[in-house]
């Protein structure tokens, strides 16, 4: 039992470090679902797109700097999600499953366009970062679990001074909790959603970008793994941003317990069950906020 | 029954065009009887698949129509349905006739043991719920073992019929059973249950000042809808004679929905056959471009979510655009 003990720890924290990326990703889903009422299923194909750019311009010798690759593909992405946004800006006025609808074909476009552009090839991406390891109590961190808890940090530490500090996020509250008023007061509401699927695309890209080196970057890995950013937002009740970052550590932690104690090869079939089982028992989510989705 | 009138009323003319589409179904149904004798083998197969992709089409507009609920899990009574056909086959060594109304009870049965739980979902947390189902078939079919194949899938071979030719049959069941379904469908619509699960839908209120539940109402479309689902994967399994986990991904359920988009979710033959063959025709005629056919049924849904307000105006919209091109 003690061995199991021993396992526990890291496995909760590299969980925790999964669940960071999973909250990212969630974010930007949950900012989206906000400011619009719409459910970005093209989120994870937008993602995958940019980490597929920043490896074209990096990985040829000759090729631009990390930084710049990655500056050249967040300004891609946010182009793309303007465009999305703009296509499906009146659609979704009329009814939110048909702007849902529609980012499944912007989806489904951004994946044949990346299998196009960039072959079907499995390559690998990497975080310019030294490698480093050290060990803490008996729990092996390294360089990697540092980048990704620093970046989560910053970004949610920047995204919550915008939102509760700015005239930016004081629009951003208004328009997701009244949008017919917020543009009797005034405000531009196309602007502020503009910017919202924005920022929302760009949180995609650093996700993408920090998981990918855990694994290989091919057309299908990013969408893949957002689809647990999906679960991550609806157990944080889909319109609660601290919702979305408790949901997306839960989803990280528990989908780590489960597939080294139980077994990896049923992961989504546990990830259905804890979104059903987590549903039923917090109907508005693990952190309820008003305004969430349609229900019936 | 007043708002039974006012969802009557609200589609004008469903009874009359209904009708009127009678003996237009009537000649498709005719000419696809005499395809086999015209074309052939390849379209045999190819438009067999199409009839059986059409039910699993109509599954999914069944639900749009009826519980006013997208759902993206759909591959999933689709697998059910078919593993029925080619599991019975190989264990029992019955042939797909005694096997589909098995498939059908079980795809009923789970469909309520999975609506059951998101009874009180609907919008965009059924869709994720229904995205979650779907995900999980592939490891779910790997997870019963060697009975269901494997990776490689299963072959169903036994024809219901003996001495007639096996292409013939995997092309005219899914025929018969396409125009079965068509034709039920049509009385659903004008059955008490239908016209209560519309009411449901659209005033819910009203619906359960006559006692008829917003919850109960969910129940019962997605149990129809995941009935039908898995009579076309009983369809597709016996048309296309093989099942693998491979066949019934994420994807699989996606295109079911881009295929019902694009018949504008109509529960008609014609709508039906028009997404049966948009999904399966198109991989078909574009495999040398095989990494197009996303970004056309990407384009094809963006399309009619952008264009589709009701889908009569769309598709007046659409045969302007497409200048009397062929509809499917």
């Amino acid at each position: 039992m003690s061995a199991a003990l021993q396992d526990l720890l890291p496995l909760i924290w590299t969980g925790a470090i999964t669940g960071c990326l999973y909250a990212i990703g969630a974010l930007g889903l949950v900012m989206i679902f906000k400011a619009t009422r719409v459910v970005n299923f093209a989120h994870g194909n937008m993602a995958g797109l940019a980490a597929f750019v920043v490896y074209a311009f990096t990985a040829h010798s000759g090729g631009i700097g990390w930084l710049a690759a990655v500056a050249v593909a967040l300004a891609i992405v946010v182009a793309l999600a303007l465009v999305t946004y703009g296509v499906l800006a009146r659609v979704s006025e009329r009814s939110d499953l048909r702007g849902t609808i529609g980012t499944l074909g912007i989806g489904l476009i951004l994946q044949g366009a990346t299998q196009v552009v960039f072959g079907a090839d499995i390559v690998n991406l990497d975080l310019p970062v030294p490698r480093w390891g050290t060990s803490v109590a008996g729990l092996r961190i390294t360089s990697y679990d540092v980048a990704v808890l620093v970046v989560t940090a910053l970004v949610v530490a920047t995204l919550f001074l915008v939102i509760e500090r700015t005239r930016l996020g004081i629009a951003f509250r208004a328009v997701s909790t009244n949008p017919f008023a917020s543009r009797v007061c005034g405000l531009n509401l196309f602007a502020v959603q503009g910017v919202a699927w924005g920022t929302a695309a760009g949180l995609g890209v650093i996700a993408a970008l920090l998981i990918v080196p855990t694994t290989f970057l091919s057309s299908t890995t990013v969408a893949t793994f957002m689809l647990q950013s999906f679960a991550a937002a609806v157990l944080g009740g889909f319109s609660s941003l601290p919702g979305s970052i408790l949901g997306g550590l839960v989803v990280g932690i528990a989908m780590n317990l489960f597939s080294y104690f139980v077994s990896p090869e049923l992961n989504s079939t546990f990830l259905l069950v804890l979104i059903l089982t987590a549903l039923n028992l917090f109907p508005g989510g693990i952190l309820p906020q008003r305004g969430g989705g349609s229900r019936a | 029954m007043p708002d039974g009138m006012s969802v009557a009323e609200a589609r004008p003319g469903a009874r009359a065009r209904s009708l009127g589409a009678l003996p237009r179904d009537g000649l498709l149904l005719v000419l696809l009887a005499i395809v086999p004798s015209m074309l052939g083998g390849f379209w045999i197969y190819g438009i067999g698949v199409c009839m059986a992709n059409a039910v699993a089409v109509l599954s999914v507009s069944f639900l749009l129509r009826y519980g006013g609920e997208v759902s993206i899990g759909q591959s999933f009574f689709l697998a059910l349905g078919a593993y029925c056909v080619a599991m019975m086959e190989r264990e029992v060594g019955v042939s797909v006739v005694v096997s589909l109304p098995v498939a059908a009870v079980v795809g009923v049965v789970l469909g309520l043991a999975f609506a059951w739980p998101s009874r009180a979902l609907s919008g965009i947390y059924l869709a994720v719920a229904t995205m979650a189902l779907a995900l999980a078939v592939p490891e779910l079919i790997l997870l019963l073992g060697p009975v269901a194949g494997g990776y490689e899938g299963l072959y169903v071979s036994r024809a219901p019929l003996v001495g007639v030719s096996v292409d013939l049959q995997r092309y005219y069941l899914p025929l018969v059973a396409l125009a079965a379904v068509v034709l039920l469908l049509a009385h659903f619509r004008r059955s008490r249950q239908g016209l209560a699960l519309l009411t449901a839908r659209d005033h819910p209120r009203a619906a359960e000042a006559f006692g008829f539940s917003r919850g109960y109402a969910r129940l019962a479309a997605f149990a129809i809808s995941a009935g039908i689902a898995a009579i076309g994967g009983a369809l597709l399994a016996f048309a296309a004679s093989t099942v693998s986990p491979n066949s019934y991904t994420l994807w699989t359920a996606i295109y079911l929905l881009v295929g019902s988009v694009v018949s504008l979710g109509s529960l008609g033959l014609f709508g039906a056959l028009v997404g049966g063959a948009f999904i399966t025709l198109v991989p078909q005629v574009l495999a040398s471009w095989g990494d197009w056919v996303p970004i056309l049924y990407g384009l094809a849904l963006l399309v009619v979510v952008v264009l589709g307000d009701r889908p009569a105006e769309a598709l007046t919209k659409l045969r302007k655009r497409l200048a009397g091109g062929r509809g499917g």
